[in-house]
């Protein structure tokens, strides 16, 4: 079993890759240790490591059901793992029932931004709303300095003209870019993306693949699953490949051109 | 000579007074039921959805009374329930309480449905974004409950002020006892009671009318005078924040 030292040191026995990694960017944000989760009698993640570091941006992909999504909801605790240990900015917040403290969920959870599939906007608030009501609720603003700084946010995503209107009244890639800047607002330390595009008609991916763009170019921490391996090739500093519960095949930039394992291989020419 | 010229329909006008009284005391009984059901069916649903062994008690609640008459529900309360706690329930408290007994089991039905039709979606952004979970649930979900809820609950008002008409037994003094005083003193049954019901009927469509004002002001592009006042309000709120964001960043721009 591996232990590890301090939060910001890579585990004893990690891999010239992550020494590596671990070198040029530094401070370890997310570290996934034998992460296992079930849902009934069936497991879907068989014990998965994956960390993650400041500035990096992780592609996870892979076919469906491989457990891509619900690695990736594991990291804000959407679902709890069943196993294994979440340490996100050097805090553990894995199953209770090992010792030492244990994060609170919510502290936890206002360190991590994420974007969903479905954009998730709450239907009944404008847009400018949405994104200030977690300023209100999660970061205790005021009122009318909320709504400012989410003015701000909607700027950023070039949506500031649309403040007033309520999600069902933009277009999925509005909404989506909505979502990204009520995530980024609350000032988080990583980005979780789960399948931002997926929802999305093909003439609006495009839109949200460049608010992406821009976050990673920003140096935001970013951590991605997608089935736009294009995309993916072009802004994953770590690539992971997923395949029943487990990671099949892992690679840094240029991961995409320079495979060699088969079943990765079979992956990205079926999807590209 | 015609049947018509022994009915004397003036009785009614002349009794327009204690016809509206008798509304006024219904709609207040109702009125006063209505907020105290939907607190209740609210917290019912919510046990309704949670674990056992609370899911069943609140499931055996609804479904037992649900199926009680207002009739039987007024004198269990005001004469059952007097021998029983030693307190003496003034009528209009034992018609709120009959009241409540039923149709917080049918709005706890009502929200129920209302509750498992918002997407699981909505709560996972709201935990997402580092909110308490009984934040979501009163800021994200319930509204968006509430909104779907709405009609039948309106519907539900409808029926409470109709089920005051049997609280008559206990003496209240609510349409159909007004009624029946008015009428043992002209003996005009068909006049009268031809006025009780009309009474209920315009009370039914106002009550209507004003539940899908609610609904429509509700709405995202609101109808209705006081929905689009509020939309107003809140755009020009909104304006003026983006306005003040624009000026900061053109300013920063130039």
């Amino acid at each position: 079993m591996r232990t590890v030292t301090t939060a910001n040191r890579p585990p004893e026995g990690a891999t010239a890759l992550e020494e590596t990694r671990h070198a040029v960017r530094g401070e370890v944000v997310v570290r996934l240790e034998g992460i296992r989760k079930s849902f009934a009698s069936t497991e879907v993640l068989h014990g998965v490591d994956l960390t993650v570091h400041a500035g990096e941006h992780v592609v996870v992909f892979g076919p469906s059901g491989s457990g891509k999504s619900t690695l990736l909801r594991t990291i804000n605790l959407l679902e709890p793992p069943t196993a294994g240990s979440v340490r996100v900015l050097g805090v553990e917040y894995g199953p209770a029932g090992k010792r030492g403290r244990r994060g609170n969920p919510l502290e936890l959870r206002r360190q991590v931004g994420m974007v969903f599939q479905q954009f998730n906007l709450f239907p009944h608030l404008t847009a400018l709303h949405n994104v200030a009501l977690p300023l209100r609720a999660a970061k205790r603003m005021r009122r009318g300095e909320a709504e400012e700084r989410a003015a701000l946010a909607l700027q950023q995503m070039g949506l500031l003209r649309f403040a007033t209107r309520f999600p069902a009244e933009l277009s999925g890639g509005q909404q989506q870019r909505v979502a990204i800047a009520r995530a980024l607002a609350l000032d988080p330390k990583v980005m979780l993306f789960d399948e931002p595009t997926s929802a999305l008609d093909a003439e609006l991916v495009g839109e949200v693949l460049a608010a992406m763009r821009r976050v990673a170019e920003s140096g935001m921490t970013m951590v991605i699953v997608t089935h736009e391996l294009n995309f993916a090739r072009e802004i994953g500093d770590f690539n992971v490949f997923m395949d029943n519960g487990l990671i099949a095949d892992s690679g840094p930039r240029g991961f995409f051109d320079n495979c060699t394992n088969p079943r990765t291989k079979q992956f990205m020419a079926a999807v590209l | 000579m015609s049947p018509l010229a022994t009915y004397d329909w003036s009785l009614v006008w002349e009794n327009r007074n204690a016809f509206l009284d008798g509304l006024a005391t219904a709609l207040e009984v109702a009125a006063v039921a209505l907020v105290i059901s939907v607190a209740l069916g609210l917290l019912l649903a919510l046990a309704r959805m949670s674990k056992p062994p609370v899911s069943w008690a609140a499931a055996a609640y609804i479904n037992v009374f649900r199926g009680v008459p207002a009739l039987v529900s007024v004198i269990w309360v005001y004469f059952g329930w007097s021998l029983l706690l030693g307190i003496n329930f003034t009528v209009f408290q034992a018609g709120v309480i009959a009241l409540v007994l039923l149709y917080g089991a049918f709005i706890a039905e009502i929200y129920r449905a209302a509750l498992e039709a918002i997407p699981k979606g909505q709560r996972e952004a709201g935990l997402a974004v580092g909110m308490h979970r009984i934040r979501v649930f009163a800021q994200i979900i319930l509204p968006q409950a509430t909104k779907i809820a709405i009609p039948n609950i309106g519907s539900m008002f409808i029926g409470m002020v109709k089920d005051t008409s049997t609280f008559t037994v206990i003496g209240l003094l609510e349409v159909v006892r007004v009624t029946q005083n008015l009428n043992s003193t002209t003996f005009q049954p068909f006049v009268l009671y031809t006025a009780a019901a009309a009474v209920y009927v315009v009370a039914a469509f106002v009550l209507d009318f004003a539940f899908r004002a609610i609904e429509k002001s509700l709405a995202t592009s609101p109808v209705g005078p006081f929905g689009r006042a509020t939309a107003a309000r809140r755009t020009r709120r909104i304006e003026t924040v983006m306005q003040r964001v624009e000026a900061v960043s053109g300013a920063r721009g130039a």
